[in-house]
């Protein structure tokens, strides 16, 4: 179910999305709502793959490397994959 | 006089690679452009 997305808490990639690694970045496909995400750059392709070993969504963006002016950007970026449900927020440790 | 590309084996169908423009993470990041949906329902008629 797709949730907002706050940076300060912790996700994951949902168990009914695949990830395949492009040229471009990633290709995200949700088996259950049958859409498709394109992830247009390796780094945001790394912190999603990085979200469910990191304890928030911006600490995933920090280990990957995201600048500090760059953040916001990812941030937005990982909202609208949280909206149409290709990530999900995960119980905090 | 015979065609020597005639005889040429067709070229293999490949899987359709999707690839969206390229574009620089810094053009991405200032347009917003980092993530594209893409719904395929509906889709099934094209294959």
């Amino acid at each position: 179910m797709a949730t907002a997305f706050d940076p300060g808490r912790a996700w994951a990639l949902d168990p009914q999305v695949a990830l395949r690694s492009e040229r471009f970045g990633a290709l995200a496909y949700h088996f259950g709502t049958r859409r498709l995400s394109f992830l247009k750059s390796q780094k945001l392709a790394t912190v999603v793959r990085s979200l469910a070993d990191q304890p928030s969504g911006h600490d995933a963006c920090l280990a990957a490397g995201v600048a500090e002016h760059e953040m916001a950007a990812y941030e937005r970026a990982l909202a609208t994959l949280a909206t149409s449900g290709m990530i999900a927020e995960r119980p905090s440790a | 006089m015979l065609d020597p590309t005639a005889a040429s084996p067709p070229e293999p169908e490949r899987e359709p690679d999707p690839q969206p423009p390229a574009a620089s993470d810094d053009a991405l990041i200032e347009a917003d452009l980092l993530v594209e949906d893409v719904s395929i329902d509906g889709m099934c008629g094209v294959y």
